[in-house]
């Protein structure tokens, strides 16, 4: 009952932040990113109260305890992501001025059918990520209170789309930033106490590598596969150039001030990731000597504190890192909502604020709906193959549409087509097809190792130099130049040019540099 | 009864509907009004283009190699230093990755151009 109070009190204050912050979102700019009015310490917190999500909170103790120590190379994977959405997202996805990754593929490749195309992408994205996070609120819930699971589920998706549909992204940068904060100290406080309080016995026991070496070995084995070091590769290709792609990060980069403003906050998240990734190493270890065997692997951090404090004292830690954890779940949730509601209305049917809002409620139906029957996956599983369908379809899109003029629309369709569909095929069929552990299994469950060349190929090799427009040189150029050129938004680019490639395009822009390029 | 009325095929219209929706779409992207693009020298636009790429290779290929190389210590390193290594040195590398580039990234900008 202690637990079900704190989870409440989470709640009542998300909602009157939510409140607080909402400033009548009228528009379709107000609701997704704030009329980019937010300040770049506010969006950095944000953005990694977005992004610790149940995987990190709940999934990573749950995994160590399962495969081992080397589960933690899922979190060193999810913070490299940020090295690279600095150094080649951040600043120029924020020039260019789209709200979302569609709206950048229309702005970059000129073509009202990719940017449908991407977002169905970011659909399906966008339901892997979310499933998990439901699946977590339902666990979570019915460990603390005894609520079945699937009444847990259904609540919390009421509960997220409700604030959402009211508040939008404004409200939801407040409530992230203050979810960020409350994961960091119920799952770190609770944590310190723990290991003061174990004993030294549990201590020593917890650190101790002699036990089972192919569970203290420092790589990611995948269900005994035989090939750590391989499957270990996969999961940090995927969660590295994941992160990359995922699209309620790229959103999120919108609602800074400028191009600089968004890069540095892209550095400011890996200050924060990094503190916060110490915290799960503690539950893993101590629930290895606690709980060993866990039925559920995903609430081991909650099963720790009854474990080493029974009692009052430990009922109140159990309740805090509850909290913790469904902090985690409503601010990932009500981000990736977010995104997908815009997937949903803004590209996919071009669509007003009150439809926005149907999308909200659509995108929580399908994915509540989606978690019930998904209550025996890991949380890190289905997170993992999130970011790899990420890596597989946005990453090199992103990458070859901000940096590589050649880039073409049958190209990016191509590669898009290509990376969706090998990545959720390997995910589906190491699912259905119950394969012999081995290399294969591992390249199916972990795809991105191959999946991600492949789509980077296809796009570079299906992009036929003829075919570039005349306009994707500019196009290009305008994201990485500051001052006058792109002054906090690029000008959309004029149709005449857009919808030709007439040679007198190219003569125009010789005259309009003065000398020739 | 003289008065003229354009004829158009269903599939003209359809074209001409797609192409005013993606004009206005185009539009609301914008939110402010064009700018001047003879203001602006795409020489050096080329040239900041390919100083930022250049430095967005590099730093990619750093990253590479600094995951690799930690892989390789993590695992190479016996007992609890390899867990060392994994749980700790990876954040700091990372970070110093990052503000690194974004200090290398922002001196290209300054020399070309005032502003965001």
């Amino acid at each position: 009952m202690l637990g079900l109070a704190a989870i409440s009190l989470i709640l009542a204050s998300s909602v009157a932040i939510g409140v607080w912050g909402v400033r009548a979102a009228r528009s379709t700019p107000d609701f997704l990113v704030a009329s980019r009015s937010i300040v770049p310490g506010w969006n950095a917190l944000a953005i990694a109260g977005e992004y610790v999500s149940a995987a990190s909170v709940l999934g990573l103790a749950g995994l160590l305890v399962k495969n081992g120590v080397g589960a933690m190379w899922y979190a060193v994977g999810f913070t490299a992501g940020y090295v690279l959405v600095a150094a080649l997202a951040a600043g120029p996805m924020r020039r260019s001025g789209a709200y979302t990754v569609p709206d950048f593929a229309e702005y970059r490749l000129g073509s009202p059918r990719i940017r449908r195309m991407c977002g169905l992408v970011v659909l399906v994205i966008m339901l892997l990520y979310l499933l998990p996070q439901f699946k977590a609120a339902g666990v979570v819930l019915e460990l603390v209170s005894g609520i079945p699971y699937w009444i847990g589920v259904v609540g919390a998706g009421l509960v997220v789309s409700s604030t959402i549909a009211v508040g939008g992204m404004r409200s939801a940068t407040y409530v992230q930033a203050f979810h960020y904060l409350v994961k960091l100290a119920f799952i770190a406080g609770p944590a310190v106490f723990l290991i003061a309080l174990a004993g030294r016995d549990r201590r020593e026991a917890a650190l101790d590598l002699s036990a089972d070496p192919d569970w203290s070995r420092p790589l990611l084995d995948l269900d005994g596969s035989g090939h750590p070091l391989l499957a270990t590769i996969s999961v940090l290709v995927a969660t590295t150039l994941g992160a990359m792609g995922l699209p309620h990060v790229v959103m999120r980069f919108h609602t800074v001030a400028g191009a600089r403003a968004a890069r540095r906050v892209a550095v400011s998240v890996i200050v924060l990731l990094s503190m916060f990734y110490l915290w799960p190493i503690v539950y893993g270890l101590l629930g290895r000597v606690t709980t060993p065997e866990p039925e559920e692997t995903d609430v081991v951090p909650l099963l720790v504190p009854g474990a080493i404090l029974p009692g009052t004292a430990g009922a109140v830690l159990t309740a805090l890192v509850a909290a913790g954890a469904f902090a985690a779940f409503l601010s990932t949730s009500s981000g990736l909502l977010l995104a997908l509601a815009g997937g949903l209305s803004h590209d996919l049917f071009g669509g007003s604020l009150s439809r926005l809002r149907l999308g909200v409620v659509v995108g929580t139906a399908l994915a509540v709906a989606l978690s019930l029957p998904a209550a025996d996956v890991d949380i890190n599983v289905l997170v993992g193959w999130a970011f790899a369908v990420a890596a597989s379809t946005f990453c090199p899109l992103l990458t070859l549409g901000i940096w590589w003029r050649g880039l073409t629309a049958a190209g990016a369709t191509a590669g898009l087509l290509v990376g969706a569909c090998t990545s959720t095929g390997a995910a589906l069929a190491s699912v259905v097809l119950d394969l012999e552990p081995g290399v294969v299994s591992v390249l199916l469950a972990q795809p991105a190792l191959w999946t991600v060349p492949l789509a980077f190929l296809v796009m570079a090799a299906a992009s036929r130099p003829g075919d570039v427009p005349d306009w994707a040189g500019e196009a290009v150029l305008r994201l990485h130049v500051p001052g006058r050129y792109s002054s906090g938004d690029t000008g959309a680019i004029p149709r005449a040019r857009r919808g030709q490639r007439a040679p007198q395009g190219s003569l125009e822009r010789v005259d309009a540099s003065g000398e020739t390029g | 009864m003289n008065q003229r009325v354009r004829v158009t095929s269903p599939q003209t219209r359809l074209a001409l509907r797609r192409r005013s929706d993606a004009t206005r779409r185009l539009n609301r992207l914008a939110g402010q009004p064009q700018v001047d693009r003879s203001a602006i020298d795409l020489a050096d636009a080329e040239r900041a283009l390919h100083r930022q790429r250049r430095l967005a290779v590099r730093t990619a290929a750093a990253l590479l190699c600094a995951l690799a190389a930690l892989l390789t210590a993590a695992v190479l390193t016996p007992g609890r230093l390899g867990w060392a290594v994994l749980f700790f040195a990876p954040y700091p590398v990372l970070l110093a990755l990052a503000a690194f580039h974004v200090r290398r990234a922002e001196r290209i900008e300054s020399e070309y151009g005032e502003g965001d």
